[in-house]
């Protein structure tokens, strides 16, 4: 018995001379993932403009249940960031929703799940390095962040330089690894038990001995938890740090450097005159 | 056709278990960045104004109904007011049109009596005229059958004129006896 553990299939690869290494590709254009990325995204996206396509100021049950959801991300939001960050509420759900109808999708058997690719976790994890670097030069300004790797002191600045690059791949290989991971389990375990199964009822003649009973149940409870439960709690633990590290990078104007403040001070009011 | 021409499709081929593909990561974000602006779009920004609008409308009507209420206790203070008054405003409009009949009745009994002692005196003027009047058209006679029965006494004519003071002493001695 051999057991295969792989990537996404390809579909349509470059038949060029791209880089293309263990780690690292360029030469396959359409994978398994990107069919399952993108139904995702439209299955999302319709459900959104279906769902609120009438919403009225006396809910329905639906909307109710919609207000509810959409209230409790943006409660989410505001306790995690606070309230001038409730900006990056629709942000956080598309990541909270890709994630995890990316990770689910795959119990259809149909699809793959998105989440177990590498290339997305990193992908997405990248957001959000982009997210706080961004943020950090918008508020502090490009100088006192560089200035920041240097402290507390000089000698700190390669350790402050490895965290900056370690916390989006940590971000990326714990979503991936887990859902990845439970894939991986689920199929060592299904194949342990049909193993199982042909060594204590291998004996019995006919047909019935070749049945592998041991693979019905088993595999279904174990599925619910590493697709259901880890694959939400993965997408849970994803958007909570993307939050956590944005809000790092973007506290209460308050709080910041007074002359930090007078410049977004200036900013916005540049930018209210521009929208007028 | 250049793109078809490099371009080729498989069914074999898998990546591997832990790889980075750069065009998945691609595809990785621009979904995420259509998710993005559809979730913004479509369901968080309407969804959190038409909640905000709720709130507003519900903090509207709730204000609104705390004004009614208290302008409805503010007329009701009012209108209580005003009553009492038009109680004490009634009783004084009694009062004064009970006193001004009594005036009226007052007035129209003295004007009553006034009428009557001057319909009286003007009688007893009539009585008093009618009275001097008899008494002069009984003196004239009398003094018209005096000289009558003088000059039929003396057999001469008396000229009324020259004896009228003789007369008229004579008569006036009489009324006054």
């Amino acid at each position: 018995m051999e057991l295969n553990i792989t990537g996404p299939k390809v579909f349509w690869f470059f038949n060029l001379d791209l880089p293309d290494t263990s780690i690292f590709t360029m030469r396959n254009l359409i994978t398994q993932t990107t069919f399952t990325l993108f139904t995702v995204t439209i299955i999302l996206g319709i459900l959104a403009i279906v769902l609120t396509r009438k919403i009225t100021k006396r809910p329905g049950k639906l909307q109710v249940m919609l207000e509810k959801v959409v209230t409790m991300l943006y409660n989410m939001v505001e306790g995690t960031m606070g309230k001038h960050n409730l900006k990056f509420a629709p942000y956080i759900g598309a990541l909270f929703a890709s994630s995890v109808f990316g990770s689910i999708i795959g119990m259809t058997g149909i699809f793959r799940s998105s989440t177990a690719d590498l290339s997305v976790t990193l992908a997405w994890a990248l957001v959000t390095t982009g997210l706080v670097w961004a943020n950090n030069i918008k508020n502090f300004g490009l100088k006192a962040w560089l200035k920041g790797f240097t402290e507390p002191i000089f000698i700190m600045t390669p350790m402050n330089l490895v965290s900056e690059v370690a916390s989006p791949l940590a971000l990326a290989f714990r979503h991936f690894g887990n859902v990845a991971g439970g894939s991986v389990l689920t199929t060592l375990i299904y194949s342990a038990l049909a193993l199982l199964s042909s060594v204590i009822l291998g004996w019995i003649p006919g047909v019935i001995g070749q049945i592998p009973f041991f693979q019905a149940g088993i595999p279904a409870i174990l599925s619910i938890y590493f697709d259901l439960f880890s694959g939400f709690v993965q997408a849970l633990v994803f958007s909570l740090l993307t939050m956590v590290y944005i809000a790092g990078a973007s506290p209460a104007p308050e709080e910041l450097p007074e002359d930090r403040q007078e410049i977004i001070k200036k900013r916005e009011e540049k930018k209210l005159s521009k929208a007028k | 056709m250049g793109l078809l021409n490099v371009l080729e499709f498989t069914t074999e081929k898998f990546e591997n278990f832990v790889g980075v593909n750069f065009w998945t990561m691609i595809f990785a974000w621009v979904n995420l960045l259509i998710l993005y602006i559809l979730f913004k779009k479509f369901l968080f920004v309407p969804i959190k104004n038409m909640i905000d609008s709720r709130q507003k409308e519900i903090d509207d009507m709730y204000s609104d109904a705390e004004n009614a209420r208290k302008s409805a206790g503010e007329l009701k203070e009012e209108y209580e007011e005003k009553i009492s008054h038009a109680e004490e405003e009634s009783e004084q409009i009694l009062k004064t049109a009970v006193r001004r009949a009594q005036l009226k009745e007052e007035e129209i009994l003295r004007e009553a009596d006034k009428q009557a002692e001057r319909t009286m005196e003007r009688a007893h003027e009539q009585i008093e005229l009618e009275k001097k009047q008899a008494i002069n058209d009984v003196k004239n006679q009398v003094s018209a059958m005096a000289i009558g029965i003088a000059s039929a006494v003396i057999e001469r004519d008396v000229s009324e004129s020259e004896h009228k003071e003789l007369i008229d002493d004579f008569i006036g001695n009489m009324g006054n006896e």
